[in-house]
């Protein structure tokens, strides 16, 4: 790249800069390819000592960072939210499997579904790998209109699935929390779904699935009818 | 047995006989849970009949 350097000099009373050198100058914070050429880029003979206050701009991750006089630190702070992957619903489908969505990068994960349609009124079901066993949950309904009588809880129990949405003949949306998915312990959700419609209401589940494989994987199938549109965002929570 | 598309990732294609036997079977799991929530709801109606409140007002009372 143009900008990249491997060291940043310091300079002596009365030196004689070459064109290089001033170039260097010229970009203002040092760009270097990755961590290691900027940890050698300084401290050495005729480059300086790093101190706090001291910027960097790293080319293989496209960040800026900034040296506190202990550690360097990207500007702007870690997000606490990365996107994983984004899958776009295709048509008339029962069910979507993302391949790929848990590891061991992230402990925790958000899975946010939303926008496309249903062909009909139903629930959303999620199982994690080819697990269609022991899966924990329950949950209650609240109706968005006064006269319905939905109110109550979600019947839930012991069943092949974890219920995580809503969707009607205009929305789809399912608002998840999943914890350790890729760790050797018990997967647990909460949810938060919402059934867009005049006789629609609100939902809040949670639960568990009672084993410990790590997975990877997970499938959303519909509780009747498909999908149509939408997308499938999985997100990971930084873990420090 | 009916014809169900699936997706995994971003390819979507038809259900094998075993996919199909699973959605099915997820269908029909989700239709219990309807019906188990249904009855419960028509066991408190039944209640709040016998005690001549509206759903409205049953929820005045219990929040």
């Amino acid at each position: 790249m143009a900008n990249t350097q491997t060291s940043v000099p310091a300079f002596t009373a009365g030196q004689v800069l070459t064109a290089q050198q001033q170039t260097e100058i010229n970009t203002g914070i040092p760009v270097f390819a990755d961590e290691t050429a900027r940890n050698n880029g300084f401290g050495g003979t005729g480059e300086k000592v790093l101190a706090e206050g001291q910027f960097a701009y790293l080319e293989d991750s496209n960040t800026t960072q900034y040296y506190d006089g202990s550690a360097w630190l990207s500007v702007g702070g870690t997000f606490a939210l990365t996107l994983i992957s984004t899958t776009t619903i295709g048509s008339a489908v029962s069910s979507v499997t993302v391949s790929n969505a848990f590891s061991s990068t992230y402990d925790n994960y958000k899975i946010i579904i939303s926008g496309g349609a249903g062909s009909t009124d139903g629930s959303l079901k999620m199982t994690l790998g080819a697990t269609s066993t022991n899966y924990y949950w329950n949950g209650s309904y609240g109706g968005l209109n006064w006269t319905n009588t939905i109110n109550g809880d979600a019947s839930g129990g012991i069943t092949s699935s974890l219920g995580v949405g809503l969707f009607s003949a205009n929305s789809i949306f399912a608002n998840i929390d999943l914890s350790c998915p890729n760790l050797a312990k018990v997967t647990s959700y909460a949810s938060q779904q919402v059934r867009t419609a005049t006789g629609g209401f609100f939902g809040t589940f949670g639960g568990f699935l009672n084993d410990t494989t790590q997975y990877t994987a997970f499938t959303i199938t519909t509780s009747t009818g498909t999908l149509t549109g939408g997308t499938i965002k999985v997100y990971g929570y930084q873990n420090s | 047995m009916a014809t169900y598309k699936i997706q995994i990732d971003d390819k979507v294609r038809n259900a094998t006989a075993d996919e199909a036997a699973q959605i099915e079977a997820a269908h029909a799991e989700a239709q219990a849970e309807l019906e188990a929530q249904a009855a419960k709801l028509a066991a408190r109606q039944a209640v709040l009949d016998k005690l001549g409140l509206t759903a409205s007002e049953a929820a005045a009372l219990f929040g």
